[in-house]
């Protein structure tokens, strides 16, 4: 195993991630809606002004009788979208997953999960997405929250297509109950191609490999990227997958991938508490499994920042996946990469 | 189907079952909300037996009147409300939270409740559902009508307020709201632990149409709950329904402590004796 020096790596990921367009996720969501609301004449939108905010500014002007301004109170908007699917609609709710999981989070539980009703919350400017904002507006405990709900169904597409395809999905799932959407806000780098299938419940491998999994979801799925394909250059072979659906979670994926290599890391934008880290370490600890190391936002509130460089600065990027790696996998012991290459 | 003809006589009659029926279920759990059951009979008796248009038969019936009991932990007077009107079999009064998997608990649950069109427990919630079942109706031009009952200090909970706003923005004609008024919360006179009033003002100024009565007066109730049918016209309504906490039972009549309960075999006896021979 080369461990190449900090400077070449730097370089060399960075080169790699340039490789990838960028979409703003709010964009996306906002053409999505319009898209779907010519295909789709069932559903309604609900925000707490936030309509421009969430990108949907170009819905409410071509369709004004599905688009329901409820004002800056959540909670609120979660009861009213559960009254509303009681009575057969399908409310997509569109807000900051700040104030939908924190301010809300009893309406979201009582009144959509407990009656089981499908209510969708697609949930902007999650994680560090709005850094700026600081602690208040950014979410790190948004999916352990929801995760908790039962009934809950919780997904966390990535790039701009894939929110598109999950968006889709959601739209025509057989679920009774709600569907919590996880979505960023500014650009995303995009490696996903449009049109793809989303799968709920379903991991998707995006690169083998039998040195080190790498699993990840939201805006670390592209960092996983860049990472694996920096790697392979240094003669590791790292296994991507993909875990939008955090619930229902693809155990069998995650076992069958923790089987065949001999580490792991998980990479998500959330708390390292109660997200898809956790998610896989519940699903590991029933089995055998490889060292697990979590890189996520660790206990803290974060300092505020552009998204990008805030993720960088609390390691959330290619470039501390491949350094923990490296250390993974010398940490792992004779027959594992380190020892082969 | 529909609403059956009921005369004030017959509904009075229903009202003192009710009582009963809540009673027996009270009995069976040793415990139980009292006084937040009674001062709410007359309403939820002259809504499902004389005004609302709900049918047994079809509990999800797209058309059905709604009705929504914000204030939760009064669910047995709405149990025996559906079990008289068919929706439920009466032996399921005596299982009244007396064992794992008991069909009938402290607050109403659509999972386990047929004719409950909403689960509820956690307060200030139901004005907001009702508000989006409203808003359904509205958009999907149905005529059916939709009650809330809330607690007079369930308007505690912000998020009320919050529902109040837009109900009157979507100009919800559809919707009707009632605040029981018995004046207690479980710590004490609503008035010493958060003052309301001045109730009617209030919700004027949040654009409702205010009436307030006597929440025991049978004919006032009949003429101020009259169903809206049609969500295109006029302010939703608020009926504040002045009450009397345990009405009904003299020793629980506006006493605290019966907020909820424990009641003894003793009491029991009383209670029984003071609604009357009859149906349970």
């Amino acid at each position: 195993m080369n461990v190449p020096s900090n400077l070449e790596t730097a370089s060399a990921i960075a080169v790699l991630r340039a490789s990838y367009p960028q979409k703003a996720i709010r964009l996306q969501f906002g053409e999505t809606m319009l898209a779907l609301a010519a295909e789709e004449p069932d559903f309604v939108v609900l925000t707490a002004d936030l309509m421009y905010a969430t990108g949907i500014e170009a819905f409410g002007a071509q369709f004004p009788s599905r688009l329901f301004n409820l004002g800056i109170a959540e909670q609120n908007m979660a009861g009213v979208a559960a009254g509303l699917a009681l009575c057969g609609k399908l409310p997509i709710v569109s807000g900051y997953a700040a104030f939908t999981t924190l301010r809300a989070v009893e309406q979201a539980r009582a009144d959509a999960a407990y009656n089981g009703v499908k209510v969708i919350f697609a949930a902007q400017s999650a994680g560090l997405s709005y850094g700026v904002g600081g602690p208040t507006h950014q979410t790190f405990e948004d999916v352990a929250i929801m995760r908790a709900i039962p009934n809950m169904t919780v997904l966390v597409p990535s790039d701009a297509a894939e929110v598109d395809a999950c968006l889709r999905a959601a739209l025509v799932a057989d679920i009774p109950g709600p569907i919590y959407i996880r979505l960023g806000r500014g650009p995303e780098r995009c490696w996903s191609s449009p049109g793809a299938d989303f799968a709920i419940g379903k991991a998707m491998p995006l690169r083998e490999g039998t040195d080190i999994a790498i699993f990840a979801n939201g805006s670390m799925v592209v960092e996983a990227l860049v990472a694996a394909d920096f790697l392979r250059g240094a003669g590791i072979g790292a296994r991507v997958l993909n875990l939008p659906s955090v619930k229902p979670f693809d155990t069998l994926a995650v076992q069958q991938a923790a089987r065949a290599v001999s580490a792991i890391l998980v990479v998500e934008e959330h708390s390292v508490i109660g997200g898809l880290g956790s998610a896989v370490l519940e699903c590991l600890a029933e089995t055998a499994s490889p060292p697990v190391r979590r890189i996520g936002v660790a206990d803290i509130f974060p300092p505020i920042g552009p998204a990008h460089e805030l993720r960088a600065h609390l390691g959330l990027c290619a470039e501390n996946i491949v350094a923990q790696a490296f250390e993974l996998l010398e940490l792992a012991g004779p027959g594992t990469a380190a020892a082969a290459g | 189907m529909g609403r059956p003809s009921a005369t004030l006589n017959d509904l009075a009659e229903m009202a003192r079952i009710n009582r009963r029926d809540v009673a027996r279920m009270f009995m069976a759990a040793g415990n139980g909300h009292f006084g937040s059951c009674y001062s709410c009979t007359e309403i939820v008796t002259a809504l499902y037996f004389a005004l609302m248009r709900v049918d047994a038969a079809r509990p999800d019936w797209p058309d059905r009147d709604r009705f929504i009991l914000g204030k939760g932990h009064a669910a047995p007077t709405l149990y025996s409300a559906l079990i008289r009107r068919g929706f439920m079999p009466e032996d399921w009064m005596d299982e009244f939270e007396v064992k794992v998997g008991a069909r009938l608990m402290t607050h109403p649950s659509r999972r386990y409740q047929p004719g409950v069109d909403t689960s509820q427990g956690a307060l200030g919630h139901g004005l907001s559902i009702g508000v989006g079942m409203a808003l359904a109706g509205k958009i999907d031009a149905r005529d059916y009508a939709v009650y809330v009952l809330m607690g007079d200090a369930e308007i505690h909970e912000g998020s009320v307020w919050e529902a109040a706003m837009s109900a009157a923005k979507f100009r919800l004609g559809n919707l009707t709201a009632i605040i029981d008024r018995n004046g207690f919360c479980v710590d004490g006179r609503v008035d010493d632990v958060m003052p309301v009033e001045p109730l009617a003002d209030k919700w004027q100024a949040f654009g409702w149409d205010v009436t307030r009565l006597d929440g025991h007066d049978l004919t006032a109730l009949l003429t101020a709950l009259a169903p809206r049918r049609d969500a295109t016209k006029g302010r939703p309504r608020m009926i504040i329904a002045d009450t009397v906490k345990g009405k009904g039972v003299s020793f629980m009549e506006d006493v605290r402590s019966w907020h909820s309960d424990a009641i003894s075999a003793e009491q029991y006896a009383r209670v029984m004796e003071e609604l009357g021979e009859g149906a349970s």
